[in-house]
C-alpha cells in the first residue's frame, strides 16, 4: 500500500514536471570579450566569471557579468577600465543582460544542431539600461547546449564618453563584444 | 659667460626632465599587474562567513572588499570543496561551499597554480587565496544565488 502511494506521488510529480516543460539551463562556464580597435591601438579584455541562464520553454535568457572580472594585457588599462570615469565597477559591480529568445519555438533543445537565436531585451551597464536586439547562435550537441553571439556596444549609450586625452583617441566609440557560454540542466 | 652657463643648466634640466617623464610614462604604460599570489591576504574568513556578509548587506560588503581601480581585496577563504571544473581558458575553478549555505565562493586558478587545484577532491576542507571580483547575491532574473568570485587563486598551506 505504502509503495503504491509512493508510485502515485512519483507519477504525479513527474507529470507536473513534464507539464512545466524542460528545466532551466544554467551556465557558469562562459567567456566574454571586449574588443576595441582604433588606428592608435587594439585593446582587448576577457572575462570568464559570468553566470547565465536560458529557460528553454519561455526563451528567457539572462547574463550576469562581474565587471571586475575583465582582464587586460596592460595593468594600467585595467585600472582605468575599473575607475570612476570609465565603468565605475566599485559602484556598479555587475552588468546584466535580460532578454527573450523570440524564436524559441524554432530551437529544439533535444535535437543536435545549430540554431539562430533572435534575442530582444535590455542591457544594463554602469547603471544605464538600454534596449538591445541581437543575433546569436544556440548549438546543441549530445544534450550539451552552447550559446554564442557577437555584437557591438556604443559606449556613449551607457554614459561612457571621453572628450580629451589618450582614451579619446585610443578607445573606439563602439566596441565589439563576443560571448560564449556552455549550459547544463539545473 | 654667465648667461651661457644659465642656458647650459637650463638645457640639462630640461633634458633630464624629459628623460624622467619618459621613464615614468614608460613604466606606467608597462606597469605589471599586481602579484596577487605573493600579496598578503587582507582578510581571512570562511566561505560561509563571506556569503552571509554579502547576503546581509551587499553594498556594505562591496564598500569593504572592492577597490575603485579593480585591485580589490585579497582574501583567504576556508571551506569545503563542492565542485571542481574548468573555464574556457583551461583554468581550474574550485567552488567552496558548505552544504547548508545558499551560495559559495568560486575561485578561478591560474596557469601557474592549476596543478595545485587538480590534486583537490570534492569534500576536502581547504584554504584558498585570491582577489575578489564580485560578491554573493540572489539574482531574481537568474532565479539563482550567485557565488562570490575570486580570481588569481591558489591553495594556501598553513
Amino acid at each position: 500500500m505504502k509503495k503504491l502511494v509512493l508510485v502515485v506521488i512519483a507519477a504525479v510529480l513527474f507529470a507536473g514536471f513534464s507539464a512545466n516543460g524542460q528545466s532551466k539551463l544554467v551556465s557558469s562556464k562562459s567567456h566574454i570579450k571586449f574588443f576595441s580597435t582604433t588606428p592608435a591601438e587594439d585593446i582587448e579584455a576577457n572575462n570568464t566569471t559570468s553566470v547565465s541562464t536560458i529557460n528553454p520553454s519561455t526563451g528567457e535568457i539572462v547574463f550576469s557579468v562581474p565587471m571586475q572580472g575583465f582582464e587586460f594585457e596592460k595593468a594600467l588599462m585595467q585600472k582605468h577600465f575599473n575607475g570612476k570615469d570609465f565603468l565605475n565597477t566599485k559602484e556598479f559591480p555587475k552588468a546584466k543582460l535580460t532578454g527573450k529568445i523570440t524564436n524559441i519555438d524554432k530551437i529544439d533543445f533535444s535535437k543536435d544542431g545549430t540554431y539562430d537565436a533572435h534575442v530582444e531585451g535590455e542591457l544594463t551597464i554602469k547603471g544605464v539600461t538600454k534596449p538591445v536586439h541581437e543575433m546569436g547562435k544556440i548549438t546543441v550537441t549530445g544534450g550539451k547546449v552552447d550559446a554564442s553571439s557577437k555584437f557591438n556596444i556604443t559606449l556613449a549609450d551607457y554614459g561612457i564618453t571621453f572628450v580629451k586625452g589618450k582614451p579619446s583617441t585610443n578607445i573606439a566609440k563602439t566596441v565589439e563584444v563576443t560571448l560564449q557560454a556552455e549550459y547544463a540542466a539545473q | 659667460m654667465k648667461r651661457k652657463k644659465i642656458i647650459k643648466i637650463g638645457i640639462i634640466t630640461a633634458v633630464a626632465g624629459i628623460v624622467i617623464a619618459g621613464a615614468i610614462g614608460l613604466y606606467m604604460f608597462n606597469m605589471p599587474h599586481r602579484d596577487v599570489l605573493s600579496a598578503k591576504a587582507d582578510f581571512s574568513l570562511t566561505s560561509s562567513q563571506i556569503v552571509t556578509e554579502y547576503l546581509a548587506d551587499a553594498s556594505a560588503a562591496n564598500e569593504k572588499y572592492l577597490a575603485a581601480d579593480g585591485d580589490s581585496k585579497v582574501l583567504e577563504i576556508t571551506g569545503t570543496v563542492n565542485k571542481i571544473s574548468d573555464d574556457f581558458d583551461g583554468k581550474k575553478v574550485v567552488l567552496l561551499k558548505d552544504g547548508s549555505d545558499k551560495a559559495g565562493v568560486s575561485a578561478t586558478f591560474t596557469p601557474e597554480t592549476n596543478a595545485n587545484a587538480e590534486k583537490l577532491q570534492v569534500g576536502q576542507s581547504i584554504t584558498i587565496k585570491g582577489v575578489i571580483r564580485s560578491g554573493a547575491a540572489y539574482d531574481s532574473d537568474l532565479e539563482l544565488y550567485e557565488n562570490v568570485i575570486l580570481e588569481k587563486s591558489d591553495i594556501v598551506t598553513k
